[in-house]
C-alpha cells in the first residue's frame, strides 16, 4: 500500500486519534491537521468556524467543478460540570457515551498543563449488597486526579475538555483500537485520498474539510458552513460505520476488513452511489452497501441540505464498538476508503452534474 | 521523610512487580522479579510447593528476639480465558473480586506473551432503550483480540491463559497510579525491608493465590511456623465525595493502617500494642483500617499449627480490584519505617 511521506496509514492513525478535540474545543486538532494536510494539498486554510480546508486543484478549465469531502475532526469527550470538595470532577458529555464503559477508564483533563485521572470505582469489599448490579450514570460518576484539591483548583475550572485516555491498542490482523477513531479514520482516509489525488489529478477541484463539531448534536454544524461556504457541486462525508459485534443484528453492522461501507438511502445520491460501486469494482475492492432509511447520521444530512441541495454519499469505515475507548478499525479498510475515492474522484467527468434538465 | 534508621522504600521495584502479570494461579513473573532482588539479600530462598516465595535471613543482633513471618501476596485479580469462539472471540471468567461494570471498553494483556484483547461493548447507538440502564454480566463479556478464528486466536493465547488490565505504572504527584497494588504495594514493602539484616530472625514470604481464599499463605505458615506475623497489605480507601464520615476512612496519604479486625481476623491485641506505640515513638502517623470489610493472609496465618498472633499492617489505596488504582508514595516509606521499627520493638520486648 501507498504511504504518505513515511508514514503508513497506521502511523497516521496512531498519531491523529491522540490528539485531542471535543465539539467547539478543536484548535489544537485544526493546527496539527493544517501541518499534516500541508503535505499533501495544494493549498491549506481554516473557515470562520474552524474548519479546515484542504484544496486539490482540477484540470479542467474554471469555473471548474467542485467536490467536497468532509470527515469530522471533533470527538467526543466531556467538559469539567463542577469540582467536588477534596478535588473531584463531575462531569458533563459532549457527544454520546456509554456510561457503562466509563468506570475505572483513564482520562486526560486539558488543564494547562495537562492531567491524568481516572474514573473513580467502588471496590467490591466496600461495595453494598447488589450495589454491582446497577448501571451508574454519568452524573454520578466522578473523577480522580490524585491531585491535591488546592492544585486541582488551580488549573481546572468548569468547561476544561475532558477526553479518555488510551493509547492506540495494536491486536492481531493489523487491527488498531484507540478512542477517536470516530472520525479520525475518515480524515485519515482524506489525507490519503488527497495524496493520490495530486500524482492523479482530477478534472474537478476537490476540498477535503476537516469539520468541526458533529458530535455535538444539534447539527453538522462544520459540514453545513462549509458546505455553504464552498457550494459544491457534490458532496461526500466520510466516517465510521458499526462492525460485527455480538449482540448487534447483521443488517445495522458491516465486518471488519470488508471494504468500504456505502450507504443507501433518501441522504445519498443514487448515481454516486452507482459511480462509488463501479469504481470498487474497476478496483477489484470488496464493499458492502449500508442501508441507511431514516439518514446517515452524518455530516452529509447536512451538507445536502445546505446551498441550494447538494448531491450526496457517504463512505463508511467498519468500526466496532464505536463511542467506547477502544473504537476498533482495520488500516486496511481506511485504505481501500482512500483509494477508492481517489479513483472516483479522478475519473470524474467535469460535465458531470446531479441536476437533471427535463426540458 | 525521616526514615528512623530503616531500610529505603524501592519504587523500582514496586513499579516492575506493579507493571508484571500475575493472576492468583499464574504469579511467576512476579515471583521472578522479587527472587531475583531477594537473592543477594537472603540467607535461603525457596518456592514452596504452591509457588509463594519463602526467604530466611537471620538477624543482625546477639539477642535473638521471636522470629517473625512477614507476609505479602504476589497474586492479583484478573481474567482467565476459558473458550474461544470460532469467530476468534475469548470468552472468560473472572478470578478474584472484580466488579463486572468496570469490564466493558476494557484493555488487557492476556497470556504469558501479552498479548493485547479489548472487551467490546455494543455502541450506545445500537443498544435497545429497555436495556441501557443494564449491567451487562460478565459471562455475557468477551475479549477481541483481532482474530478471524479460533485457529488465529490459540495460537497465541491458549484456554487457560490469564489476563490483567493493561495499565502502566505512573507518578501523578505523589500519587502513584498502577494496577496490583493490593498487594504489589506490600510485596514492594516486604521486598524493601530484606534489604538489610533485621533485628530479628524474619522470614519474608511472597504467597500466591490470595484473591482466590487466602490460600497459598496457610501453606506457607504451616512451612514457616513463626512467632508471629505480619501482614502487608495494601487496602481500600473509602474516600468518595459525598460519602458519611463513616464510611470515608481510611484515607490514602495519612499513613498506614491498622487492622483491629475484618472478617478473617480478630489481630492479636499486644501485637496490635507494639505497633502502635512504635509509630508513636517514631513519629510515623498510622490511622484505622475500618474493621469488618475484607479479608487477608493473616486471618489464615493466625489459625496456622497452635496459633501465630498475627496482625496488618496496610497502605490505604484507592480503586484497587479496578484497573488503576491509587497510593501516596509517602504511605509506602511510612510502612517500610514502621515495620522495621516494630521490628525492633519485638527484639527487646517480646514475648
Amino acid at each position: 500500500m501507498a504511504t504518505s511521506g513515511d508514514r503508513t496509514c497506521a502511523d497516521w492513525l496512531r498519531h491523529i486519534t491522540s490528539l485531542p478535540g471535543v465539539p467547539g474545543q478543536e484548535e489544537a486538532t485544526a493546527r496539527e491537521l493544517m501541518k499534516a494536510f500541508r503535505t499533501v494539498a495544494d493549498r491549506v486554510e481554516r473557515d470562520r468556524m474552524g474548519s479546515v480546508y484542504a484544496w486539490i486543484e482540477g484540470t479542467a478549465p474554471e469555473p471548474r467543478p467542485r467536490a467536497l469531502l468532509a470527515a469530522h475532526m471533533d470527538k467526543i469527550g466531556f467538559l469539567v460540570r463542577a469540582i467536588e470538595p477534596g478535588g473531584y470532577l463531575r462531569l458533563t458529555e459532549v457527544g454520546g457515551f456509554d456510561s457503562r464503559t466509563l468506570p475505572g477508564k483513564e482520562v486526560t483533563v486539558h488543564s494547562s498543563p495537562p492531567m491524568a485521572a481516572v474514573f473513580a470505582t467502588r471496590p467490591p469489599h466496600l461495595q453494598k449488597k447488589g450495589e454491582s448490579e446497577r448501571s451508574i450514570p454519568l452524573e454520578e460518576l466522578y473523577l480522580d486526579t490524585g491531585r491535591p484539591e488546592r492544585e486541582v483548583l488551580r488549573k481546572v475550572q468548569v468547561g476544561t475538555m475532558v477526553t479518555l485516555r488510551q493509547s492506540p491498542v495494536e491486536l492481531l490482523g493489523d487491527r488498531l483500537a484507540a478512542p477517536g477513531m470516530d472520525d479520525r479514520a475518515g480524515i485519515v482516509v482524506m489525507l490519503r485520498a488527497l495524496e493520490l489525488l495530486r500524482s492523479r489529478r482530477p478534472a474537478w477541484d476537490v476540498v477535503a474539510v476537516a469539520t468541526v463539531e458533529e458530535e455535538f448534536g444539534v447539527i453538522c454544524l462544520g459540514a453545513r458552513t462549509a458546505a455553504e461556504n464552498l457550494a459544491p457541486d457534490l458532496g461526500i462525508a466520510i466516517d465510521v460505520s458499526h462492525g460485527d459485534m455480538p449482540g448487534a443484528r447483521e443488517g445495522d453492522t458491516v465486518p471488519l476488513g470488508s471494504g468500504p461501507a456505502l450507504s443507501i438511502g433518501g441522504n445519498i445520491h443514487p448515481l454516486i452511489l452507482e459511480d462509488l460501486k463501479r469504481s470498487a469494482k474497476a478496483l477489484s475492492m470488496p464493499y458492502r452497501v449500508e442501508p441507511c432509511p431514516t439518514g446517515s447520521g452524518t455530516d452529509a444530512m447536512d451538507i445536502q441540505i445546505a446551498s441550494s441541495g447538494v448531491p450526496t454519499a457517504v463512505i463508511g469505515i467498519p468500526c466496532r464498538y464505536m463511542h467506547t475507548g477502544v473504537e476498533t478499525v482495520e488500516p486496511r479498510d481506511v485504505d481501500r476508503c482512500a483509494h477508492l475515492l481517489g479513483h472516483y474522484l479522478s475519473e470524474l467527468s467535469p460535465e458531470w452534474r446531479a441536476v437533471e434538465v427535463l426540458k | 521523610m525521616s526514615r528512623n534508621g530503616a531500610p529505603s522504600f524501592r519504587e523500582d521495584i514496586l513499579e516492575s512487580i506493579s507493571n508484571a502479570p500475575g493472576v492468583s494461579g499464574g504469579e511467576e513473573a512476579v515471583r521472578a522479579i522479587l527472587a531475583e532482588h531477594a537473592r543477594d539479600h537472603v540467607d535461603s530462598l525457596e518456592v514452596d510447593p504452591m509457588g509463594s516465595l519463602v526467604a530466611r535471613l537471620s538477624p543482625g543482633s546477639a539477642k535473638r528476639g521471636p522470629h517473625v513471618m512477614l507476609c505479602a501476596h504476589m497474586d492479583e485479580v484478573g481474567l482467565m480465558v476459558t473458550a474461544i469462539e470460532k469467530e476468534g472471540r475469548l470468552r472468560f471468567r473472572r478470578v478474584g473480586g472484580i466488579d463486572p461494570r468496570i469490564l466493558p471498553g476494557q484493555v488487557f494483556r492476556i497470556g504469558v506473551g501479552g498479548t493485547r484483547g479489548v472487551v467490546g461493548a455494543l455502541p450506545p447507538h445500537l443498544v435497545p432503550r429497555a436495556e441501557r440502564d443494564r449491567v451487562t454480566a460478565a459471562d455475557d463479556l468477551y475479549l477481541d483480540i483481532g482474530a478471524r478464528s479460533r485457529e488465529e486466536a490459540e495460537e497465541l493465547v491458549p484456554v487457560g491463559a490469564y489476563a490483567v488490565f493493561d495499565t502502566a505504572y505512573e507518578a501523578w504527584g505523589s500519587t502513584r497510579k498502577g494496577k496490583a497494588f493490593d498487594d504489589r504495594a506490600g510485596c514492594a514493602i516486604l521486598a524493601s525491608l530484606i534489604q538489610r539484616r533485621p533485628p530479628v530472625p524474619v522470614t519474608a514470604v511472597w504467597s500466591v493465590q490470595e484473591e482466590v481464599g487466602l490460600r497459598g499463605a496457610a501453606a506457607a505458615a504451616r512451612r514457616v511456623q513463626p512467632d508471629l506475623a505480619i501482614v502487608l497489605e495494601g487496602t481500600a480507601s473509602g474516600e468518595a465525595p459525598g460519602a458519611p464520615p463513616d464510611e470515608q476512612y481510611p484515607y490514602m496519604g495519612r499513613g498506614p493502617a491498622l487492622t483491629v479486625q475484618d472478617r478473617s481476623l480478630m489481630v492479636h491485641a499486644r501485637l496490635l500494642d507494639v505497633i502502635e506505640a512504635t509509630a508513636q515513638r517514631h513519629r510515623v502517623p498510622t490511622q484505622w483500617k475500618r474493621p469488618g470489610v475484607g479479608g487477608t493472609d493473616a486471618g489464615r496465618i493466625a489459625i496456622s499449627g497452635s496459633g501465630v498472633p498475627s496482625a496488618g499492617v496496610s497502605v490505604v489505596c484507592r480503586y484497587i480490584h479496578a484497573p488503576a488504582a491509587f497510593l501516596d508514595i509517602r504511605d509506602a516509606q511510612r510502612a517500610v519505617t514502621l515495620i522495621w521499627n516494630t521490628l525492633e520493638t519485638l527484639r527487646k520486648e517480646w514475648p
